[in-house]
């Protein structure tokens, strides 16, 4: 599986082939291709060490490759995932890192002002870090990586620890603040909602390989296999002869009129709805029903409108 | 307690009219303890740096060594420098035996474990990010020592602390080096010893009232600007 759109391009700013990256004896990242370009947000998605964070290092030079190349174009930066601050202002924080890029000092002040203004955090500025919340230290934090203007800018879960209120407004802002025409922006995200929000296209790691890579609605709509399917929140099975129908809650509706019939096995409820469990005689599929939902033990109708389907052989790809 | 009382009388008035041998070897003791802290600070604080930023081998194993150095024996250490430093020894052409350059590097190798043990738990004890950031986003070699002294501060303040107190009141490695040579070379710890050696107990009580109150007046100073967030002493230049 491969991330370059059409073979080498002058836009591109960062490319790995075949980049294979070992930690100890285990081989965590493997034979990955990878470009990015200029201009575009690339999100990097994948489970719980699928070897997200070291494929980062990897393309920022931190970890040297087993086998495969990295070619940088420009001057990388890394926002690492723990927002660790020094202990001074969060102004000064921005214009240290500036200090380490090498930019001179007449310039810092200006620039760790305008990173702070572009990331929302302008109000911040003379706040000392240690008394920063977890969301305002990450604001500051990005603000470094934005600040140094890199040609290649890498992120490692920018909004991890934050919850979902503080997570939504930040993301509002670095929604602008990251995207730049002459900068190519590789971020790794934990969750679903940060990469469609964020990225132009997606890369998805599973157990160190590239699974798929495509724009957010093209996998999302025709994964390659199961296993991206089911990542990408495919949670529905229906097994008819040697053909799989995997669905996501928006394909499912709990309809009087509809063909098939369900048993309601399990419910969750949801802040404008619930979180419905159907079970069938061919499987198991989950569909958000407006309230008054069924009951657990009711038998309802169900209607079916999308999905993927695969074989057996893909199934297991 | 009519012995303690005597010496006592005899002592007070020694302090008081300023007696000009003790004043000598105050000096000398001040003068001593800022040298030797001074090199110690110079050559340790590179390495505890290397320690406590570093990643290479054998790391763990001089952190270690470094933190079981902090038990050396005064005594021991002045005897292997007196036989480092006699005429047929590795370093007898610098004639350092019986100098007060001599005491001045024994007091330097006693602080040294001190600002290399301490300086390094210090380094080690910052939040991990914040030194891989900074190496990420290029900072220099330079850089990151001065962010990690800065932000290390305080232990590296207790550090200093420690190595002050070693050089202010250790007395067996300067006493076989330095000899003890009456006010030339001793230090107050040093000279407390031999007035007590010759039983002048009120000179010697003097000496050590002085040298209680020298500890207790610079290392409750350093104490006191470590607490003040950026103290004086320990304020770097802004990267701003």
């Amino acid at each position: 599986m491969s991330l370059h759109p059409a073979g080498p391009s002058p836009s591109e700013l960062l490319t790995c082939e075949r980049l294979t990256v070992r930690r100890g004896s285990r081989e965590v990242v493997r034979d990955v291709d990878l470009a990015l370009h200029a201009g575009e947000i690339v999100a990097l998605l994948g489970p719980n060490g699928a070897g997200k964070s070291t494929l980062l290092d990897a393309l920022s030079g931190g970890l040297t490759p087993t086998a495969g190349r990295v070619e940088r174009r420009g001057r990388v930066a890394v926002a690492l995932q723990a927002p660790d601050l020094a202990r001074r202002t969060a102004l000064a924080n921005v214009a240290l890192a500036l200090a380490w890029w090498g930019v001179p000092r007449a310039q810092r002040v200006s620039r760790a002002r305008e990173a702070l203004r572009a990331i929302g955090a302008e109000g911040l500025a003379e706040r000392p870090a240690a008394s920063l919340s977890g969301g305002e230290r990450r604001r500051v934090h990005l603000a470094r990586a934005i600040a140094v203007a890199p040609d290649v800018l890498l992120l490692d879960e920018p909004f991890a620890g934050l919850d979902a209120e503080v997570r939504a407004s930040l993301l509002e802002d670095a929604l602008s603040a990251l995207r730049s025409p002459t900068r190519a922006t590789l971020v790794v995200v934990h969750d679903r909602a940060e990469a469609w929000a964020l990225a132009d296209r997606l890369a998805i790691l599973i157990d160190g390989r590239l699974a798929a890579a495509g724009s957010p609605r093209d996998l999302l709509e025709s994964p390659p296999n199961a296993t991206v399917a089911r990542f990408l929140g495919y949670d529905g099975e229906l097994a008819t002869g040697a053909t799989t129908l995997l669905t996501r809650p928006t394909h499912v509706t709990v309809d009087p009129a509809g063909p098939l019939r369900a048993r309601v096995t399990r419910t969750v409820a949801l802040e404008d709805g619930m979180r419905v469990e159907l079970t069938l005689p061919e499987g198991r599929v989950y569909a958000v029903s407006p309230l008054p939902a069924p009951r657990v033990g009711e038998h309802v109708n169900v209607r079916l409108t999308g999905g993927v389907r695969f074989t057996d052989e893909a199934r297991h790809n | 307690m009519h012995l303690l009382w005597n010496v006592l009388r005899h002592a007070v008035p020694l302090i008081v009219h300023g007696d000009p041998y003790l004043f000598s070897v105050v000096l000398f003791t001040l003068e001593v303890s800022a040298v030797a802290t001074a090199f110690a600070l110079l050559i340790g604080l590179p390495i505890a740096l290397a320690l406590g930023l570093g990643r290479f081998r054998g790391r763990g194993v001089l952190i270690g060594l470094a933190n079981a150095s902090l038990g050396l024996p005064p005594v021991l250490v002045g005897l292997l420098l007196f036989l480092i430093m006699v005429p047929r020894g590795p370093l007898g052409s610098l004639h350092l035996l019986l100098t007060r350059q001599g005491v001045y590097l024994a007091q330097t190798i006693l602080a040294l474990p001190y600002v290399v043990a301490l300086g390094a738990a210090a380094v080690q004890g910052l939040p991990p990010g914040l030194p891989a950031q900074a190496r990420t986003l290029g900072a220099s070699r330079l850089q990151l020592a001065v962010l990690a002294v800065r932000e290390a501060r305080i232990g590296v303040l207790a550090a200093v602390i420690a190595a002050l107190g070693t050089t202010l009141s250790e007395v067996g490695a300067i006493v076989i080096v330095g000899g003890n040579v009456y006010s030339y070379d001793q230090t107050l710890a040093s000279a407390a010893l031999f007035e007590a050696d010759a039983a002048h107990f009120a000179e010697a009580v003097a000496i050590g009232i002085v040298l209680s109150a020298l500890i207790l007046v610079l290392m409750g100073g350093v104490s006191l600007l470590g607490q003040r967030e950026g103290g004086i002493g320990l304020r770097f230049r802004s990267a701003t």
